[in-house]
């Protein structure tokens, strides 16, 4: 599709990050993202931020956009979704042929909201879907199903927490990342059965900031650049009483979208590691399920540790997994890094009460379709 | 951005909207459905030809849902398609096809539902009140802001520089009202004169009630398709020929208010693309954001990228803007007469490009022969520019369609005097949050409990910036690290006599309060911060006035805006201070480190909605009701007004079906140990997801069980009597 990531900055992973504004602490993303893809700020057309008004308390939240990333009076909205749904849009917006070169951000100042479950809550469906009870409970219902259909045990949710959680040992982004074991998991204190609370991320703070090139600037200009090949995103069924909890159709057809885009035919085969939204850990394996990749190896799978180990970055969890995946392209991925990965999917999920997703397939080396 | 004109070309074949009204029965959601389906009837299409949608609501404050597009997927008939839902504030609406453009254009879709929604009643007691909110939670929200404070500190700038009288100015409202006298959707039209606007209350001087558009519950959807499909279609498609969208800073203060360089800057995008050097002579039709008279005017400047604004002037004095003139503009009626649902009207306006274009337009045809027209949107903090030029392909067509002769009964939406009127159901979340102050602005408000204005200076571009910054915008974010006690003197630039508080309420009989920018001494030019002002005589109070910062005793500054008590005029032969004077930064540590305190202050009153509302009043009788879609022949649980695999408007109560209330089988069900606030509850509850014979769908809500654990799948259980409206009244127990 001609698309290229040119660089990427994340600033983070906080429990909190007191003495840092959601200014500064996107600012400091921005400035290695373009420090990353060889350029400055003043060289972008333009920026795709996303958001939620109520996560950063402004009504309106894409007013404060420009400023930290030097992109003022530029061609600059706003797009709700996961930060993957950004990438999405600009990759559209580079395909119309009038722009070059875009950001895409997204940040979390988690630590800032003091309501977080009212804030949850208040994100469901006035009229049908507000219980008066912790928002959680959709979690709890969705986990039943998923494993009533699926075959999947408590035990195989909790393995996943164990798995990303002891990745996150090896991830400096990582706040989270701890030895822990199944039993661990499971007798946790319950927030809506099955759910425990350690199969649920922690909220943490962080900026990703992502630098997007038509390919034939990214290649004059980008140090290492790393080549988009397939998007998709869909939001299933929002009705939550008529979807099918048992499976993220979002998930399905997105990648579906993106497969198609990028040529990728047995995913199992041709991808050589996954990262996918973890926010509960049994969405882990849903999403993988839906990505044609079950019952495989947790190995190749969320090796930064996912948002069980990184915590849960609102709008910028896609952003996290991808700036994993492009390191991991390049080969700087560290002790995480997978030997010869060639081809990564990142997929992003909203979080409750959502289904809507959004998959991408990046490259390390252009392909020609 | 590249130089080339515009390659893949988009077309729009299709529009529908619903009436605007001040308060509508219907649900988000279900405004919205009723948009598309029009939309889909118009382009000729059903939902499963639509490739792809996108929509466009602006803030979540309005319609009160957190996550608001993810409400909105089924009623813009987007299950199980890509979707992706944007926003710019106020510019949302216009952003709206050239997001969709984007869907289209670059060759990903071959055509794209773009879907615009605001529901902005069900905020209390003032849909006003969610715009304190848009202001910056920690320098400016503590002074009381709303949005009409802003307005008319831009219209008394822009007065000031064009030298327009408030008599000019209230020509606009009237050409609109009067235009949306032959609107189908309109929600303000009138026949009414300059005396009348000039009579209205006074708001917050320069801007009186009838300069303002009213707030409004709507939704709007078009069609946009590529070229090919579009010429495959019998009528006249009309295309998108260039956008333009740019956002400014968000430092409000800093910039010239007069001229709004950001829609200058949008517009020559969009000229570029389309081709024109001369848009006062190449564009046929105007429908620029209206949501205030003065702003048709001020974004027409930047229309036709002139800053001396000479030309916009002539125009509107003589008579050129009416739709028999020579620049026919608001054709429509605009956000002043058809209402302003913030992102709808936007997208009202691409419609009635659509509808001039192609000769659709009936009653509001413009004389003049049309080819092209422009339509623009405006928003955020005074900031962004949002711009669409269209055109009709080749010949004028002549077309006449449903829409050439809709009457407002034709529409959809259904007005309400009072919320409380039909089936409501109240929430007030507990929203509160504690910014962190960061580097920069520790030590901007540490000046404030020292009695100091404090500036951040940019090496690089020379500027003092207020309020001081870690990084300079302006200079690929350089770092910034000089910091500045500044004089507490400076300049009046702009200003209002507001008699409204944040919340709309009016002022207690005989208060005024007055909001000003003020360049502060030392800082650059037009840098600036916003104050109040007293000790004036509101009659002498002028732009160019110096004013002097008035402290609160040391002993109750706290370290925030309101140390400052106000600003008050400098006397005659009273100095200003001294020069700035350079500081050392607060260092962070634990105890300097601070955030500010804040939250949403709003409440809500939802409606029901259609279907809610049949659902509750037979819940309360002890009745289960569901709703029978011909077209799928499905028969939905709980009760829907319209079919979203099929995107056709149902009718709850035409269309309803009986369902036993004792058949019910839970198919999912989770023992839940908190409350909605995350606390520990006394003891644990349940919630069930119940499915019912015969139906699609399922009933969710709280399983009323002695012990959870028995809760089970596979458990049959029975719907009890609703006590009230609302999710939380839906209660099952066990089966006898």
């Amino acid at each position: 599709m001609n698309i290229a990531i040119m660089g990427v900055g994340f600033c983070g992973s906080f429990p909190a990050s007191g003495g840092l504004s959601y200014r500064e602490l996107i600012a400091r993303a921005a400035a290695m993202a373009y420090a990353d893809a060889g350029i400055e700020a003043e060289q972008l057309d333009g920026a795709v931020s996303v958001e939620e008004d109520f996560v950063s308390g402004y009504s309106i939240a894409d007013e404060y956009v420009p400023d930290q990333l030097g992109v003022q009076r530029k061609s600059v909205y706003t797009i709700c979704g996961d930060f993957l749904h950004g990438v999405c849009s600009a990759a559209m917006q580079i395909n119309t042929g009038q722009f070059k070169l875009l950001v895409v951000e997204a940040y979390s100042k988690a630590s800032n909201i003091l309501t977080k479950d009212e804030l949850l809550h208040f994100s469901y469906d006035p009229i049908w879907n507000r219980l008066g009870v912790t928002p959680n409970y959709l979690a709890g219902i969705e986990m039943q199903q998923f494993m009533e259909c699926s075959g999947y045990g408590p035990q195989d949710v909790a393995e996943v927490v164990v798995k990303n959680k002891t990745c996150g040992v090896g991830n400096a982004f990582a706040p989270y990342g701890n030895n822990i074991n199944a039993q661990d998991v499971l007798l946790a204190r319950q927030v809506a059965a099955p759910v425990t609370e350690q199969m649920i991320a922690r909220p943490a703070d962080g900026a990703v900031v992502v630098v997007l090139g038509a390919t034939d600037v990214a290649l004059e200009t980008a140090r290492n650049p790393v080549f988009l090949s397939g998007t998709g995103w869909c939001s299933g069924n929002s009705v939550i009483e008529r979807r099918d909890h048992a499976v993220s159709e979002g998930t399905i057809i997105a990648s579906q979208m993106a497969y198609k885009e990028a040529g990728v035919k047995s995913p199992a085969e041709d991808i050589d590691a996954f990262y996918v939204s973890d926010l509960f850990a049994h969405r882990q394996l849903m999403h993988l399920d839906a990505l044609g990749f079950a019952g495989d190896s947790l190995a190749r799978v969320n090796p930064d540790g996912g948002s069980l180990a990184v915590g849960d970055l609102f709008e910028a969890n896609g952003g996290a997994r991808l700036v994993d995946a492009v390191n991991m392209l390049r080969g700087e991925a560290g002790s995480r890094q997978i030997e010869g990965a060639r081809r990564v999917v990142v997929q992003g999920w909203r979080g409750l009460p959502t289904d809507s997703c959004a998959v991408v397939v990046l490259d390390s080396e252009r392909r020609t379709s | 951005m590249t130089s080339k004109t515009m390659g893949n070309r988009v077309a729009v074949i299709g529009a529908g909207m619903t009436r605007f009204n001040r308060r509508a029965k219907e649900s988000s959601g279900e405004l919205t459905s009723m948009a598309v389906e029009m939309a889909l009837e118009d382009a000729g299409l059903t939902i499963d030809d639509i490739d792809c949608v996108c929509l466009g609501t602006a803030p979540d404050a309005f319609d009160g849902i957190h996550m608001n597009g993810e409400n909105l997927i089924a009623g813009a008939g987007a299950r199980n398609k890509p979707y992706m839902r944007h926003y710019v504030g106020g510019g949302t609406g216009i952003m709206s096809p050239i997001h969709g453009w984007m869907h289209v254009a670059s060759g990903k879709f071959k055509n794209c539902l773009v879907v615009t929604e605001e529901k902005m009643s069900p905020c209390v007691p003032h849909p006003a009140g969610a715009f304190i909110t848009i202001f910056d939670h920690t320098t400016e929200q503590p002074l009381g802001l709303t949005l009409i404070h802003i307005f008319s500190i831009e219209m008394c700038r822009f007065m000031h520089t064009y030298g327009y009288t408030e008599e000019e100015i209230a020509r606009v409202s009237v050409l609109c009202k009067k235009n949306a006298l032959d609107h189908p959707a309109a929600q303000i039209a009138e026949e009414i004169s300059v005396e009348d606007v000039m009579n209205s209350p006074v708001l917050s001087w320069p801007v009186k009630r009838l300069d303002i558009s009213p707030t409004s519950d709507g939704a709007c959807a078009i069609v946009l398709s590529n070229e090919h499909f579009a010429h495959s279609l019998k009528k006249a498609p009309v295309f998108i020929e260039g956008v333009g969208f740019r956002l400014d800073t968000a430092y409000w203060c800093t910039r010239d208010l007069a001229y709004p360089t950001y829609v200058a800057t949008a517009a020559a995008d969009a000229y570029r693309m389309a081709g024109i050097t001369k848009p006062a002579e190449q564009i046929d039709i105007f429908e620029p954001y209206d949501p205030f008279d003065y702003k048709a005017l001020h974004h027409m400047n930047a229309l036709l990228q002139d800053k001396s604004g000479r030309k916009i002037k002539d125009l509107l004095l003589s008579g050129a803007f009416e739709r028999d003139g020579s620049h026919p503009m608001c054709p429509s009626g605009g956000a002043l007469g058809v209402g302003n649902p913030i992102a709808a009207t936007g997208l009202m306006k691409i419609a009635e490009l659509y509808f001039q274009l192609s000769g659709q337009a009936g009653k509001r045809q413009v004389k003049k022969d049309a080819h092209r027209g422009i339509a623009q949107a405006w928003g955020d903090l005074m900031q962004v520019g949002t711009v669409v030029v269209m055109s009709s392909d080749g010949a004028m067509p002549t077309f006449q369609s449903n829409w050439s002769n809709k009457k407002a009964d034709d529409l959809p939406g259904t007005p309400l005097k009072d919320v409380k009127d039909v089936p409501h159901i109240a929430d007030s979340p507990d929203l509160r949050y504690s910014w962190d102050n960061g580097l920069a602005l520790t030590t901007y408000l540490d000046g404030f409990k020292e009695g100091k204005i404090r500036g951040s200076h940019c090496r690089n571009c020379g500027r003092m910036m207020i309020p001081a910054r870690a990084f300079c915008e302006v200079c690929n974010l350089k770092d910034v690290v000089d910091y500045y006690d500044l004089p507490d003197t400076g300049t009046v630039m702009t200003y209002t006599l507001s008699y409204v508080d944040w919340d709309s309420s009016k002022l207690p009989d005989g208060k005024m309060r007055i909001f000003a920018v003020i360049e502060i001494d030392g800082a650059g030019e037009d840098m600036g911060l916003i104050h109040w002002i007293d000790e004036v005589d509101p009659k002498k109070i002028k732009i160019g006035m110096r004013v002097k910062a008035v402290w609160k005793p040391e002993s109750e500054r706290v370290g925030n805006v309101l140390d400052c008590k106000y600003f008050r005029p400098l006397k005659d032969g009273e100095k200003a201070d001294d020069k700035p004077v350079r500081i050392k930064p607060v260092e962070l540590h634990t105890e300097t480190v601070k955030a500010f305190p804040g939250r949403i202050p709003l409440s809500y009153l939802y409606t029901a909605g259609i279907a809610g509302s049949k659902f509750y009043d037979e819940l309360a009788k002890g009745k289960l009701t569901a709703t029978h879609c011909a077209s799928c022949d499905s028969v939905f649980l709980p009760a829907t007004a319209f079919c979203e695999k099929c995107m056709v408007v149902l009718d709850p109560e035409k269309d309803a079906r009986s369902v036993d209330p004792k058949s019910g089988m839970v198919i999912g069900c989770t023992v839940v140990h908190e409350d909605r606030s995350g606390h520990t509850l006394d003891k644990p509850r349940v919630v069930a997801q119940v499915a019912y014979p015969g139906t699609v769908g399922t009933v969710l809500g709280m399983l009323d069980i002695d012990d959870a654990d028995e809760a089970e799948i596979g458990m049959m259980v029975e719907l009890t009597r609703a006590k009230a409206t609302g999710a939380e009244h839906v209660v099952f127990k066990p089966a006898q």
